[in-house]
């Protein structure tokens, strides 16, 4: 029998690109059931497997502090930011408010760099006591979340309640009841999924904490790069951290799937 | 008598979306707006944080300073050559393996999966997890390398290998925003032109070349564009693996700004190369935004 290149080939590559991608975390996954000597041999052994990490980063580390704050302040920046961003998304594709430059606002609101906020931020914080406090926390992700959710929902009202709308409209439904009892209903799915994403934002949000957050206000980020700095050597507590802190995003991958890619475009493509 | 009745109605819909508008611009204003014009205010200031009182208007003095640090410029030159290595070999890559991936069926969904994982991934653990593997001695990639043969290699640690370090672990993250944008765009392309060139014989190659790639055309600019933006913001992976070195090997423009307010406590002048990076943005996302309403 021949082989046939043209259908292996692609399969050979594939595998090799998907091995690249999952060694990796595969890896992360041993060193974080090994016992810390066992994660530093080289050659490496399977040895001993267990939790003990795990353990280790809950009575060591204030682990569940930082866990905490990061969702603290990813839960109330999105709970702030969704229902904000979902009226000004509505206002922006049925009434064109503000027309293109308030749009062009605030995609680049969205595009700007943190390390342009931070710096006023951070005097700002510093004269109005926000500094190392959960609410300029929360604060200073809505810079994130805020212009990425309006921006991104514009699009899923552009679709199909239009002409529900009108028809509730001539039934006599105010133009608020249009909007919260036949738009939004429509466009539920999409929301929620754009508040998914803007959880996932701010909880992999990084800059923001490092300046403007204190020692009780730590997010997940920040405690893991400290982990990283004062333990020096031990990676496989930080293994199992970092485990912990990727379980979040991966288990809300799935609910995300068919949006991925409205969202990844910023609402350019389907 | 309709038309102004017609007018009525539209002054209270405009009316109604500004209410709906306000409470966000209102926030908009508070957080992005304000502190951006206070940036733009300390740039042109000899500012001290501890006595507000005291700063000095300074006109441009800030950003003569700025364009003169021979620091600061070889950070945006960095920053440039950085960006457009990056979402160059991660399209390459990427497009590569959206094409093989709209080709087969079996396994797809199993390769898919598998290539979202990195996708939603915190730099600073993307960041942290690689410098544990290429640790000089203790890493697992320098003693696969030596198995055969090879390294060990100063991965993080030389002045010449530390930026590909980066670029690569860059690509290692991000390549699937590529993939995903990509494969989208090829799986919603009409069969119709392929199966006509075929019957004129043309080969894959050429199908490719006049075929695939002008119609994918709008899909690869809007990739290509906000990849590079965000590129533009690298600022966690140079923390977490390098803090800009070995020297300034590393020293992207975020990081270097952060420095120079936060290390150097200069923030006047770093809020002056802030609002040099906010122009530099503005100016790609206008771009963006023209691009993205022309082709709707």
């Amino acid at each position: 029998m021949r082989i046939k290149w043209s259908t292996i080939l692609p399969h050979l590559v594939l595998t090799v690109f998907s091995l690249a991608i999952l060694l990796p975390l595969v890896w992360v996954l041993r060193v974080s059931l090994t016992d810390k000597l066992t994660a530093y041999r080289i050659p490496p052994e399977i040895g001993h497997i267990g939790l003990e990490n795990y353990v280790e980063i809950f009575s060591v580390y204030p682990f569940e502090r930082w866990f905490f704050n990061s969702l603290l302040v990813a839960l109330l920046s999105t709970a702030i930011s969704l229902p904000l961003a979902t009226a000004m998304a509505y206002a922006f594709a049925r009434f064109n408010t503000g027309g293109a430059m308030l749009r062009l606002g605030v995609l680049a609101s969205q595009m700007l760099p943190p390390i342009i906020l931070v710096l006023p931020l951070f005097t700002l914080f510093f004269t109005t006591g926000l500094m190392q406090t959960h609410l300029g926390l929360v604060l200073s992700h809505l810079t994130i979340s805020l212009p990425f959710l309006a921006w991104m929902l514009v699009s899923f009202f552009e679709g199909d309640s239009a002409s529900l709308e009108e028809a509730a409209r001539i039934d006599g439904a105010t133009r608020w009841q249009a909007f919260i009892k036949i738009a939004v209903p429509v466009a539920a799915p999409g929301i929620l999924a754009a508040g998914l994403l803007g959880f996932i934002l701010s909880w992999n949000e990084f800059l923001f904490a490092l300046v403007l957050s204190g020692a009780s206000t730590q997010t997940l980020p920040i405690g893991l790069a400290s982990m990283e700095t004062h333990a020096g050597v031990e990676i496989a507590p930080l293994a199992a951290a970092t485990v912990v802190s990727l379980l979040p995003v991966f288990a809300l991958l799935p609910f995300l799937r068919k949006y991925l890619i409205k969202g990844l475009s910023l609402g350019a493509l389907k | 008598m309709s038309g102004i009745k017609a007018s009525a109605a539209d002054r209270r819909d405009a009316r109604f979306g500004y209410v709906l508008a306000a409470p966000s611009l209102t926030v908009l204003f508070l957080i992005i707006l304000f502190p951006v014009l206070s940036a733009l205010y300390t740039s042109l200031h000899e500012y001290t944080l501890i006595a507000p009182n005291f700063d000095i208007f300074t006109g441009f003095d800030n950003f003569r300073l700025a364009l003169a640090d021979a620091e600061f410029r070889h950070s945006a030159w960095l920053t440039i050559r950085f960006v457009i290595g990056v979402v160059l070999l991660e399209f390459v890559i990427g497009f590569g393996i959206a094409l093989m991936l709209n080709k087969v069926e079996r396994f797809k969904p199993i390769y898919y999966a598998i290539l979202l994982c990195p996708l939603l991934m915190n730099p600073v653990i993307v960041g942290l997890i690689w410098r544990m593997f290429l640790h000089p001695n203790l890493g697992i990639v320098n003693y696969l390398l030596s198995t055969v043969g090879l390294g060990p290699v100063n991965w993080l640690g030389d002045t010449k290998i530390a930026i590909w370090t980066v670029i690569m672990v860059d690509i290692w993250h991000q390549v699937s925003f590529m993939i995903v944008l990509l494969l989208a765009g090829l799986a919603s392309l009409p069969k119709e032109p392929y199966e006509a060139a075929r019957v004129d014989g043309a080969n894959a190659f050429q199908c490719f070349i006049h075929i695939t790639l002008p119609m994918m055309r709008t899909v690869i600019i809007v990739t290509l564009l906000i990849r590079l933006i965000f590129a533009v913001k690298t600022y966690d992976l140079i923390y977490i693996m390098t803090r800009g070195g070995p020297g300034v090997a590393t020293d992207l423009v975020s990081y270097f700004i952060y420095r120079t307010a936060f290390v150097g406590l200069n923030i006047g002048e770093a809020s002056a190369m802030s609002i040099i990076l906010l122009t530099a943005i503005l100016g790609l996302t206008a771009y963006l935004y023209r691009y993205m309403r022309s082709i709707r």
